[in-house]
């Protein structure tokens, strides 16, 4: 078998978009089951006493890459040819800041605001459409922050190429920091969460 | 519309280890026969270039940021994030009625009224979408997809979003605590 | 002057590609929704002869006459020559289904007439004698009867008529297909059924709407696979057709807007309310009715993009 199946043209495009659609309904599905339609579950993580957030990220993250990188070494799957969003430091940096303060603010992500507006959230829907009203105002400004925006580009940049390392030592660290980061979120859990 | 209380009939949340397994399983599936990771920004992008496609059709033409999602042909809707959201929908519905968890409600703490609650929501989404389109993605195309394939930007990005969340925190405790 | 260098391949041998746009679609989607109404609302008036209850078979002609006279406007604003539509009941072409279906259009306007006047509540249908006596008199037994008759005939008819107007347009092969006017039906059926359940008071008559709605769904899905495979076992320019939804164009519009979004996923959440695991939600039958509106427009659209090699 030659993993990703799609870019050795086993199927098409239309067929790719049912694809598409099923893999939304597991993403859906699981992003719900976890509580994530709920704002109040997310932010949550923001304020220490339910760390889900964090546990959910960092284990489906840990599973996924195990999954590519075992097998990329059975030669099932050629990471290579598996789509990386190429790296621009500054702008990622500053996006990243915004998208943090926008998820306090506003209670969501884009992703979980969609699992939200399906099970009848109202402020998902408004935050919906704040993403709308975004997107507009972005598009329209496009043009004068577009220097910024392609500032520092990297190109498709992973972890193991910029430190150097083997990608089973990254691995294996970032295996390392989730459980670190699995036993230290329960105990503030329990800390702050007890102290209410 | 009432704030969301969980009744007795209501399911408690999965396991979060469990949740992340499903949604990491989820994501290889992605990547082994696409090629690609998650998403959910991308596909608000395509319909925005899409209604601006229909309304202001002379303005969408014009401009270099919509023409990314218009000019390769095929119907802007018809992009892969776009049917993959739609999945998102289908399957949070689904689970959300299996643990009878829909209901019109407005997710917020005690202390808010539902109208400054929905303003900071769409003001979020904004701040959002500006940040998702500079990082070239969200918490799940960044993130989670990226994180999973150690990439160093998303790595970069997702370390400012914990750190932009947990600066903003004690400034909206009145929406949530 | 347009000059003909081929047989073929131009607009005035081939008709261009997509002449009908949203109209026909919404037309053929409010023509099995009203013919779903029909069949329904009989079906209910035989099964429970008491008017007392608070039943949609009230409402359900009323909902009818209004959807019905949408659909025509639709059907209007696609005619070509709009002076010209009164000639088309200056005849009777007994071979034609265009011909057919106007006729049974003014046919279904008495019906649903009649039929909401039985169920008016005496107090409304009192305050002009005349009407009160009309409700009165219709909801005596024979005249009940008939009116039960004449709803599921008329409903049966529009629903097939709405499948069979495209199939007897042989320009287009993938509508070439015997399947298509019992599949248009079904689909009427269950966005029929599934509006009913959607209002419906009663406990016992939505339960009985949305298990209907159930079984027109399962159905409807094995209509489309019939429709399918007959099609693609038959000529090249139906297998050709057939592909369309199978790998080409529509693939993905087809399988996730009709069959993903508006079949399988209200099935699963309405086999779930059947057998009470989860309450009653307003979400799968307005799902089942977008999947309805999404099957014309997939098929209309489809169906000029096929041709005949």
């Amino acid at each position: 078998m030659n993993a990703p199946l799609y870019k050795y043209g086993m199927f098409g495009d239309e067929m790719s978009l049912l694809i598409a659609f099923v893999i939304g309904i597991g993403f859906g599905f699981f992003l719900e089951r976890a509580g994530f339609g709920s704002a109040r579950k997310l932010v949550s993580q923001f304020y220490l006493d339910d760390m889900a957030v964090f546990k959910v990220m960092f284990s489906a993250i840990v599973t996924a890459m195990l999954g590519v990188t075992y097998l990329g070494w059975m030669g099932v799957l050629d990471v290579d040819l598996v789509y990386l969003v190429p790296t621009y430091l500054g702008p990622q940096i500053l996006g990243g800041l915004l998208l943090g303060v926008g998820f306090v603010v506003g209670g969501y992500c884009p992703g979980t605001s969609v699992a939200a507006l399906s099970t009848g959230r109202v402020d998902g829907m408004a935050y919906a459409l704040g993403i709308f009203a975004g997107t507009i105002v972005y598009g329209e400004s496009y043009t004068a922050i577009k220097d910024f925006v392609n500032a520092g580009a990297r190109g498709a940049l992973t972890l193991p190429e910029a430190f150097n390392l083997p990608w089973g030592v990254v691995v294996f660290a970032v295996v390392l920091v989730a459980v670190g980061g699995f036993y230290g979120a329960t105990l503030i859990e329990r800390r702050v969460g007890g102290a209410k | 519309m009432s704030e969301y209380e969980p009744s007795p009939g209501d399911s408690p949340y999965m396991n979060p280890y469990l949740a992340g397994v499903g949604l990491g399983l989820v994501l290889l599936a992605a990547f082994v026969l696409m090629g690609r990771g998650l998403g959910a920004s991308g596909a608000f992008s395509s319909t925005v270039a899409w209604l601006m496609s229909v309304f202001a059709p002379a303005h969408a033409q014009a401009s270099e940021y919509y023409q990314g999602y218009l000019s390769d042909g095929t119907h802007p809707l018809k992009a892969w994030l776009v049917f993959e959201v739609l999945g998102v929908m289908a399957g949070a519905l689904f689970s959300g009625l299996l643990a009878g968890r829909v209901r019109l409600s407005v997710e917020k703490g005690p202390r808010v009224s539902n109208g400054p609650r929905l303003a900071a929501a769409f003001t979020g989404g904004m701040l959002m979408a500006i940040g998702a389109h500079l990082a070239r993605g969200c918490t799940s195309g960044q993130a989670l997809s990226g994180g999973a394939l150690l990439n160093a930007g998303s790595w970069a990005f997702m370390l400012m979003v914990f750190v932009g969340g947990y600066a903003t925190a004690y400034f909206m405790r009145w929406q949530w605590r | 002057m347009l000059e003909l260098l081929t047989t073929r391949n131009n607009p005035m041998i081939d008709p261009s590609l997509h002449v009908w746009g949203w109209e026909i679609p919404v037309y053929l989607f409010l023509g099995g929704w009203v013919a779903g109404a029909m069949v329904l609302s009989g079906w209910l008036m035989h099964r429970d002869p008491g008017t007392e209850r608070p039943s949609v078979t009230r409402l359900l002609p009323w909902v009818g006459l209004v959807l019905i006279s949408l659909g025509m406007v639709a059907l209007f604003l696609d005619l070509e020559h709009k002076l010209y539509v009164w000639r088309m009941y200056a005849t009777f072409q007994p071979t034609s289904p265009m011909s057919w279906g106007g006729w049974i259009l003014i046919g279904v306007y008495p019906v649903l007439l009649l039929a909401g006047i039985a169920g008016l509540p005496p107090a409304l249908a009192d305050a002009w004698a005349p009407l009160g006596t009309l409700a009165r008199r219709l909801r005596q037994s024979d005249a009940r009867r008939a009116l039960v008759l004449a709803n599921i005939t008329f409903g049966v008819g529009l629903g097939i008529y709405t499948g069979i107007l495209l199939s007897s347009l042989g320009a287009r092969p993938l509508w070439a297909s015997g399947v298509l006017g019992p599949l248009f039906l079904v689909s009427g059926l269950s966005t029929g059924a599934a509006f009913a359940h959607m209002i419906a008071r009663d406990p016992d008559e939505q339960s009985a709407l949305l298990r209907s709605d159930n079984l027109f769904l399962l159905t409807e899905l094995a209509l489309i696979a019939l429709f399918l495979i007959g099609l693609a076992t038959s000529g090249v320019a139906q297998a050709q057709a057939a592909s369309l939804l199978l790998g080409g164009p529509y693939t993905a519009a087809f399988w996730v807007l009709v069959v993903g979004l508006g079949i399988v996923l209200p099935l699963a959440i309405q086999s779930l309310m059947a057998t009470r695991r989860i309450g009653h939600t307003l979400v799968a039958p307005m799902l089942v009715m977008g999947g309805g509106l999404a099957l014309r427009f997939v098929v209309v659209a489809a169906g000029q993009a096929s041709f005949w090699p």
